[in-house]
């Protein structure tokens, strides 16, 4: 097993006077790996962020980064590159003297240089003499990475650095992230709400829920085997519903009897069925199994999809197609038929 | 709604041009404007010893004030912005204003009360007057730059520099005070306006050698009317200077930490 860069060991932390809490957390991020941690607010995704920077003190475990205990270490001790939400520029300096910052701290020599060719790799050199209320909120953003990234941290930490870009905006830096991260093989904790950004640019994807770990995994992993029915529901779009196992591969759900492949559960066990809206198909089954007959009820366009509602007897199935015909019928291959117990 | 505004504007100039005509006009008895045009109540002034003494005793405890609620006002704040619990902060805040609240004349009692003591024989002194002075304006300061270190969000800052590696003096230096230069500029100029135009606790704490302006001025009042107006038209310079002073060394004590950064 590969020795972590940056791990927390069992631990909690409360924050006094309220009612949360984190407990027998254990969290690793791998050499080179990009862990993301999603969850929904108050979940404590910012507070294990904050744990592994040094801004909190954990109440019971240790963070480990490098093999070496730093739970009592200040911030400044820890090496770690840290991307804030609201960038945390400093107003004052050029975008060439935020990046260089971390190295005039530390007395470097040659600083300058070395926070210009910094700018340079994030294709900010032009702009190396603008302040911060000068340079776009991409502009900044990548100003925040290169400062991060600057001194060689021995691990990367980004607060929801996208959330105070619009949408075409994190795209392009979501790709950027990513491939300055690949770059510099820095193990890297990204902390987001949003989920398809943790899916798209992750190597392991951690949710949380109240302070715990619900799942950890590869992308792939939680969105096609989600554990529970919240990690189901919170990754991904998804059909849900409660049913009964009834016959050896099938299970019985208000909309009806849905076949699905062999099961290994015993006849009577209470399950969670998880259709992905990708996953129900236009038209009746040749075979007639789980097709549904209803009236649609909402259609939005999404541009190369459309996501529809349509509301069988027992519910509503919600699907999306990249066909534009008209929707009364559907069907739901019984192998994309998930069950979560 | 631009007519309102010119009235207004004109209703709040008013008196200051009707004291810079007074202090030229040669004779002025209940006229509606001053016959002639003279710069003698100037020469005056000037030639008055007592007034020249104020004006360099309002000019330093001006600039003594201005350091000193420096020097206070930005650790205070920074405590008062960065302490963990509401409470203390609440706190601070009060204790911030409480000079505000409390009358400069009830300050002034105070003041008479303690440094009249044979214990503290201070009374009349210069640094009374600067205690006093300081006590009364240090809550503009002080409010005004917490105010700024939530605009800017200040605790990110840190946090931001701390990660980078920097100590916690570095932090102050490099971050704090090049962060805050305008905000500390518009403070000490409301220090200085105050400083230089404070005439009640002055007044009760003051001796003979060290009475600031506003408190000479009152003299003038008692003489020709185009003395007094040259002796206010003055202290309205001297207020000017002092806060455009005020404010250029806050910038410069901004601009050379951004610089050293």
């Amino acid at each position: 097993m590969t020795a972590s860069t940056l791990a927390l060991e069992d631990v909690a932390f409360a924050y006094p006077g309220s009612g949360f809490r984190i407990e027998r957390l254990d969290l690793a991020v791998a050499p080179g790996d990009l862990v993301a941690v999603i969850g929904a607010s108050g979940s404590g995704k910012s507070t294990v962020l904050k744990l592994a920077a040094g801004f909190l003190a954990p109440t019971r475990g240790r963070i480990v980064i490098d093999g070496a205990d730093v739970t009592g270490a200040p911030p400044r001790m820890r090496d770690l590159g840290v991307v804030f939400q609201a960038y945390a520029l400093f107003p004052h300096m050029t975008a060439l003297e935020n990046v260089a910052y971390p190295l005039k701290v530390r007395g470097v020599a040659g600083r300058r240089e070395q926070a210009m060719r910094m700018l340079d790799v994030v294709g900010l050199a032009a702009f190396a003499e603008r302040r911060p209320d000068q340079l776009s909120g991409g502009q900044q953003q990548r100003v925040a990475l290169a400062r991060a990234l600057v001194f060689r941290p021995r691990a990367l930490l980004l607060d929801e650095p996208l959330s105070a870009l619009d949408a075409a905006l994190r795209g392009e830096m979501r790709d950027e992230i990513r491939r300055l991260q690949r770059q510099h093989a820095i193990a890297t904790l990204h902390v987001t709400h949003d989920q398809e950004e943790a899916l798209s640019m992750a190597d392991r994807v951690v949710v949380m829920r109240e302070g715990r770990i619900e799942q950890a995994g590869t992308p792939r992993q939680l969105y096609e085997a989600p554990r529970t029915r919240w990690v189901a529901s919170f990754v991904g779009r998804a059909n849900l519903w409660e049913g009964v196992v009834r016959e050896t591969a099938a299970v019985e759900t208000p909309i009806g009897l849905l076949r699905a492949n062999a099961l290994r559960l015993s006849l009577g066990t209470r399950v969670t069925v998880l259709v992905r809206p990708e996953n129900v198909r236009l038209g009746a089954a040749a075979d007639g199994a789980n097709t549904f007959r209803g009236r649609l009820v909402r259609d939005r366009f999404l541009g190369a999809t459309r996501r529809y509602d349509l509301e069988v007897t027992g519910g509503t199935i919600v699907g999306e197609t990249p066909e534009s015909n008209a929707i009364d019928v559907v069907h739901i291959p019984p192998d994309r038929v998930q069950l979560i117990q | 709604m631009a007519w309102v505004t010119g009235c207004y504007l004109a209703y709040l100039a008013l008196p200051i041009v009707l004291l810079i005509v007074g202090s030229i006009g040669e004779i002025w008895l209940n006229t509606l404007l001053p016959h002639g045009l003279t710069g003698r109540w100037y020469l005056d002034v000037w030639s008055d010893g007592s007034f020249r003494r104020a004006f360099v005793v309002s000019l330093e405890v001006a600039a003594a004030t201005c350091l000193v609620t420096t020097l206070i006002g930005l650790p205070l704040a920074y405590g008062i912005y960065g302490a963990g619990s509401r409470g203390v902060r609440a706190a601070g805040r009060l204790i911030a204003l409480l000079p505000i609240a409390v009358p400069p004349l009830v300050l002034g009692f105070g003041f008479v009360l303690v440094f009249s003591s044979d214990v503290l024989p201070y009374l009349g002194s210069l640094w009374v007057l600067i205690a006093g002075h300081v006590v009364l304006t240090l809550p503009y300061i002080v409010q005004t730059l917490v105010a700024d270190m939530r605009h800017l969000r200040l605790g990110t800052l840190l946090q931001a520099a701390e990660s980078l590696g920097a100590s916690g003096p570095r932090r102050f230096f490099d971050i704090v005070v090049p962060s805050l230069r305008h905000s500390l500029g518009s403070g000490l100029v409301t220090v200085a306006a105050l400083s230089i135009g404070e005439f009640q606790l002055s007044n009760l704490v003051a001796g003979f050698l060290t009475r600031p302006y506003p408190v000479v001025l009152l003299q003038a009042f008692y003489g020709a009317t185009g003395f007094a107006c040259a002796a206010t038209t003055i202290l309205l310079a001297l207020a000017l200077l002092g806060s455009v002073t005020g404010s250029l060394a806050a910038r410069g004590t901004g601009a050379a930490g951004a610089a050293s950064a």
